[in-house]
């Protein structure tokens, strides 16, 4: 009941207005208790112990549809409720309300005149008498419309948010997939065998590789990885891929090319949010039954060799510094032999930089270089399936896109 | 996993800046941070003690770099001292030892600093 305690000290001069509200009030106070009863914003039961109805009220009624002859004592409470709703009433909502004497909130269904379902949230106190004998159940119940209407609403956000993250996948599986060549060309008198392994879903990696043919019987090469992951790591991977294969067309040689692709980034990318990528160019030629590799490497990490004679190496290019962090950076070529039963190895850092096992410790270059010691001699497929089943192990250890590259010049017959 | 440690120790002549623990894609952000709050003005230097750092990886080497091009553009000087051996490899494959002026100790760094000051 809403009722004035204290008096504005400051309304007392004007009398007359401080008079006409307290009017006001009076006439809404005359609200009938059994006007509020009838027509509150919400339905009143009140059911003996049986379940019959003893009382309803008009706001119950009206949502239901029917009058209160068809209702008061002769129907039970559990009667309005749908099928789910006696299930529920009968195994939690009574067995609670007999144990507390009361039981609020709880969601349940009701079932109108015209068989239409209406939702609502039912509240019940078990009133006893003097001697504490249940004399019979008061419960109030709500329209629950919006609610359900709010939770559905919930539930579709939600369904729309996993076809969206589904969505989102498919698309960074495809973005990564254009980043890559779809096959390998096939070099006489070379096996080459690649494997990418993508580490997450949901973002573009940075990883990036390409065979392709160039003048004179050359072909082209290259493997990189670009800082960052996503969207940006995405454009900067076509960036760089789409730099080195037109600038090798012009000049093949791995320095001119990494030099070309620094001043390329480095007009890109400004100073504040540096853009950068760590990649080997080379450029092959097979003479016969060997094959000659020249290399540059843009700070990548070293390739392995794996050789016929069982020894396995990392080939360092010493000096080349990462592609797209200072204008100028210098580039520094090398070149290797790869003979009959010789391999050679090219893979990004999240390889080396995953962390297996409980310990969380790094993989690191050492234990790359042992793995492959354990390989030689090996060939290019047979490396890379080898790597591939060494990721396997990895599990979620495995932080970061992963490419490898390899060639290897066939052993002959018999070997 | 190391969580990335980094304390700053201010002077006259720039920071000192600790780093301990792994910086990489993890704990840059929070470094950016504590770059971001740094002031370097004309002559000063920024001397990172890497000393304790465990691992750094691509994101780390972004963080150093825009360190160092920010501290170019004040006309300030960065230092790297005392690298552990293996961030000193992952730096040398990377190239960053002809990038950055590295010291053996920070003693050192502040030693040159000094020298081509006066």
């Amino acid at each position: 009941m809403m009722r004035r305690t204290r008096r504005d000290p400051g309304r007392e001069q004007d009398g007359d207005a401080g008079n006409a509200s307290d009017a006001m009030f009076s006439a809404l106070l005359e609200d009938s208790a059994e006007d509020l009863y009838e027509n509150a914003p919400c339905g009143y039961l009140s059911t003996m112990l049986d379940g019959k109805i003893a009382r309803i009220n008009g706001t119950l009624l009206s949502w239901l549809g029917y009058s209160r002859e068809e209702l008061v004592g002769r129907r039970r409470f559990t009667d309005l409720l749908t099928v789910g709703g006696k299930l529920h009433h009968e195994t939690h909502f009574a067995p609670l309300l007999r144990m507390r004497g009361e039981i609020g909130g709880v969601a349940l269904e009701l079932s109108g005149a015209d068989g239409a379902c209406l939702p609502v949230l039912v509240s019940s106190v078990v009133k006893t008498g003097s001697d504490g004998q249940p004399l019979l159940i008061r419960t109030t119940i709500f329209d629950a419309r919006d609610r359900r209407a709010y939770e559905r609403e919930l539930l579709r956000a939600r369904q729309e948010a996993d076809v969206d993250r589904a969505r989102l996948r498919r698309l960074a599986t495809t973005l990564q997939r254009t980043l890559l060549p779809p096959t390998l060309p096939s070099v006489p008198g070379l096996e080459i065998a690649v494997h990418y392994r993508i580490a997450s879903h949901d973002q573009v990696g940075g990883d990036f590789y390409d065979v392709f043919p160039l003048a004179g019987g050359r072909w082209g090469f290259f493997l990189g990885d670009v800082c960052g992951k996503g969207a940006t790591a995405a454009a900067l991977t076509s960036l760089a891929r789409y730099t080195m294969r037109s600038a090798a067309i012009h000049d093949p040689d791995p320095v001119a090319v990494l030099g070309n692709l620094n001043t390329v980034m480095n007009q890109e990318y400004h100073s504040d949010d540096p853009r950068f990528c760590t990649v080997i160019f080379g450029v092959l030629v097979v003479e016969g039954t060997s094959c000659l590799i020249t290399f540059a490497s843009g700070g990548h990490p070293p390739a392995l060799l794996l050789r016929a004679d069982g020894t396995a190496e990392y080939r360092f290019t010493p000096g080349g510094q990462l592609v797209g962090i200072l204008p100028g950076a210098r580039f520094v070529a090398g070149s290797v032999r790869l003979g009959p039963g010789d391999a050679m190895v090219l893979y990004t850092d999240g390889l080396t930089e995953a962390r297996p096992g409980a310990g969380r410790e790094r993989y690191g270059e050492e234990a790359l270089e042992d793995f492959a010691f354990g390989l030689a001699p090996t060939s290019a497929r047979k490396s890379v399936e080898s790597v591939s089943a060494l990721l396997d192990t990895f599990g979620d250890g495995l932080d970061d896109d992963t490419a490898v590259l390899a060639f290897s010049v066939p052993a002959p017959e018999g070997l | 996993m190391a969580e990335l440690t980094a304390t700053v120790h201010t002077c006259a002549g720039g920071h000192l800046l600790v780093l301990a623990g792994d910086l990489d894609f993890r704990h840059t952000p929070y470094l950016r941070e504590v770059l971001e709050e740094l002031e370097l003005g004309p002559g000063q230097q920024l001397v990172f003690d890497l000393s304790a750092l465990t691992f750094c990886d691509s994101s780390g080497i972004t963080v150093l770099v825009v360190a160092r091009n920010r501290a170019l553009a004040a006309h300030a000087g960065v230092a790297l001292a005392a690298l552990p051996d293996q961030v000193a490899r992952i730096f040398a494959v990377a190239g960053l030892d002809q990038v950055f002026s590295l010291y053996p100790s920070v003693e050192a760094a502040a030693e040159a600093w000094t020298r081509s000051a006066g």
